[in-house]
């Protein structure tokens, strides 16, 4: 079971092949983003344009738009390249 | 390669220092204000900040310091 890294891709590197485009992303509480990916860094911080950011409540969903933000990578639980978003 | 240098994290606070922000915690409160510095931990200084809950003026304070952990994201704030 050894793996050598001719055609494997790490994470950080499918996530740096997202730079510019859609991407989704799920947060450890009851709240997720989409937004195209402009940059990020070793700790998946992420700098994201033209954000959607969903607040899910028991009451429903709250959804905010804003410019440009970054993102604190402390709490992000998954991303998803594509970026459909949870009303999708 | 030089584009992705230009938005990494610390481009982008580099741009926004001395802009209106806004600061939204994990709590979801959110502080707009003017930054005037922060770090790496995303401690934060801002100045003429106000505390919005749930989309209501709260509070004003003057200078306000924020510790970075608390911080869910910082976003350029068009509305002032």
């Amino acid at each position: 079971m050894t793996t050598t890294a001719t055609n494997q891709l790490l994470p950080l590197e499918l996530i740096d092949k997202c730079i510019g485009s859609k991407i989704w992303v799920i947060m450890k509480s009851e709240r997720e983003f989409t937004g195209t990916l402009l940059g990020f860094d070793d700790y998946v911080n992420m700098v994201l344009e033209d954000v959607i950011e969903y607040e899910n409540t028991p009451e429903g969903r709250k959804t905010t738009k804003l410019d440009k933000i970054l993102l604190n990578g402390n709490n992000i639980t998954m991303l998803i390249p594509g970026g459909e978003g949870p009303e999708s | 390669m030089q584009n992705q240098q230009e938005k990494s994290p610390t481009e982008f606070l580099n741009n926004v220092i001395g802009r209106p922000v806004l600061v939204k915690l994990n709590s979801g409160v959110d502080y707009r204000g003017i930054l005037s510095c922060l770090d790496g931990y995303m401690n934060i200084a801002l100045e003429q900040t106000e505390e919005w809950v749930n989309g209501q003026l709260k509070n004003k304070y003057g200078d306000a310091f924020i510790r970075g952990n608390n911080v869910l994201y910082i976003s350029a704030d068009k509305s002032r």
